[in-house]
């Protein structure tokens, strides 16, 4: 039984990893600030929940749980507003689109 | 070979990153980061060459560093706030003058 | 050689990486983001090495804190003064890349041949740890054993701060490039993050005292949301300290020789700290005084007011 739960983390955990690598990847490979905005709030957030639900079920105690729960949401707010900020600044100083680009 | 022994190594060589950065680095603000870089190494050094006791690194040697961190970040405040007015007084990003610049 | 030595090796090659592209880099901007980055692996490495205080403190004071106010000075004296190319001479950097690489062979040897005391002063800080009522060796040194180094380094971030308003002189207070609040989100974060980060604070204040944590990790947190209130305008800095400012800005060392002196009163050799109850006072002093120095000397200002008043 806990070495069935164990896994159940571990593997929680390292699905979490592999999200953080394509929104890594994302944000080294796509063409312009708004695709990489994309792939690294999407990936990581996403990344971000399954490595703190794998570390819950790994510490199997419901006040860590919870703190794991509130460092996820407190991310994701943070996530979401720096991304905002950075799109809304690249859109008024004119960044360039690379899709429009490419359709000139 | 050891953690200690891999963060040892790698604090002396950031170390002399942060001394070849502070002299050979034309801007102000450059300088002191690459001063920042070597007091990050001094302190990684410090804990990895104190001892350690069964509850981790030696106490005594955390709080030194703790207190340092402290220390470090109201320096180089300073140290700003004294680059902001040298900029607003002479305009210039360097200790040497305009025209002592080898251009 | 097992899996986590692996692991140290790569942060080692990192920060070793990181750090020369820190001091030789073209952009300055790009390499004030590279050296949060390479704080940010040093907390990691004091993760690795079992410090987990030291990680916190560093996470949040040696890259974040430090990376903040880098960045306000870059933009305060603006992107025209970006460094030009060195001019320096190829022969001169050759001599010196040659001196300190033999450098820091030296330091590296000099570090491994180091050899551990058998009994350090960590051994004896842990047997006379339960004495103290604390459960954390750090904060037990920080507080207890060696309160008198604290106690001066209150001091000398008092000095910073008079030195940074000292050279302000009469200039008015650094303009700050805010972030307009009517910004979709910006105004609704500021209601979600204060009340958490004074959660937060409090929280590692309390624990400090038996976990890791503690007035340092605590003003780091308060100190942020300092920052985030005065880059939306919420704190608006201005050119004249209060009476509120400066007592707050001296009440960590207050509190400090306040009690020193009353354990001498009663009976004790002074500047001896007793009781759980004393630790909790001069570490919600001290909290406070960091998180408005820091604040302070972000801000550039000598004091802050309000949007409303």
């Amino acid at each position: 039984m806990n070495g069935a739960i164990e896994t159940v983390g571990l593997v929680l955990v390292i699905a979490g990893c592999v999200f953080y690598a394509a929104g890594t990847i994302g944000l080294l490979r796509f063409p312009d600030v708004y695709s990489r905005l994309h792939a690294l709030t999407k990936a990581d957030n996403q990344g971000l929940l399954l490595v703190c639900l794998g570390l819950a079920v790994l510490a199997g105690s419901v006040q860590v749980a919870f703190l794991l729960i509130v460092v996820w949401s407190v991310g994701l707010v943070a996530a979401a507003v720096s991304a905002h900020l950075i799109a809304r600044h690249a859109r008024h100083a004119g960044e360039p689109h690379a899709s429009r680009e490419t359709e000139r | 070979m050891s953690t200690e022994v891999v963060y040892v190594l790698a604090a002396s060589a950031v170390f002399g990153a942060g001394v070849y950065g502070l002299i050979v680095a034309n801007h102000l603000m450059r300088k002191l980061l690459a001063l920042n870089v070597m007091s990050s190494a001094v302190f990684v050094t410090m804990l990895t060459v104190a001892g350690t006791t069964p509850e981790g690194p030696d106490p005594v040697a955390q709080a030194l560093v703790l207190t340092g961190i402290v220390i470090a970040v109201a320096a180089t405040a300073f140290a700003l706030a004294l680059l902001v007015r040298l900029v607003q007084e002479t305009g210039l990003v360097s200790l040497r003058a305009k025209d002592d610049d080898g251009a | 050689m097992t899996v986590g030595v692996v692991v140290d090796m790569m942060l080692g090659l990192a920060l070793v990486a990181l750090s020369l592209r820190v001091v030789t880099g073209g952009s300055l901007f790009r390499d004030i983001v590279l050296f949060i980055l390479f704080g940010l692996l040093v907390a990691l490495s004091w993760a690795r090495l079992g410090a987990p205080d030291l990680a916190l403190a560093e996470a949040a004071i040696g890259a974040g804190l430090t990376g903040a106010l880098m960045l306000m000075a870059y933009r305060s004296i603006g992107a025209d003064t970006e460094e030009r190319p060195v001019r320096r001479r190829p022969g001169v950097a050759l001599v010196v890349a040659v001196l300190t690489g033999s450098l820091v062979a030296v330091i590296g040897l000099a570090a491994l041949g180091i050899e551990r005391v058998p009994d350090a002063a960590g051994d004896a800080v842990l047997e006379a740890l339960p004495g103290t009522g604390l459960g954390n060796a750090v904060t037990g040194v920080l507080l207890v054993f060696r309160g008198l180094d604290t106690m001066l380094e209150m001091a000398v971030l008092l000095v910073a701060l008079l030195g940074a308003w000292t050279v302000l002189g009469d200039a008015r207070p650094g303009r700050v490039h805010r972030v307009d609040r009517r910004t979709p989100l910006v105004g609704s974060l500021l209601t979600v993050v204060a009340p958490i980060t004074l959660l937060v604070a409090v929280h590692l204040l309390l624990a400090g005292t038996d976990a890791p944590g503690g007035a340092f990790q605590a003003c780091a947190v308060l100190t942020g949301c300092g920052v985030l209130m005065v880059l939306t305008g919420t704190l608006r800095p201005t050119a004249v300290a209060g009476f509120a400012t400066r007592l707050l800005v001296v009440a960590g060392l207050a509190a400090f020789v306040l009690v020193g002196a009353g354990a001498g009163f009663v009976g004790h050799a002074p500047m001896t700290l007793t009781g759980t109850w004393a630790v909790y006072l001069i570490e919600t002093a001290m909290m406070l005084s960091i998180a408005l120095t820091m604040t302070l000397l972000f801000a550039r200002a000598r004091g802050l007011r309000g949007e409303g008043s």
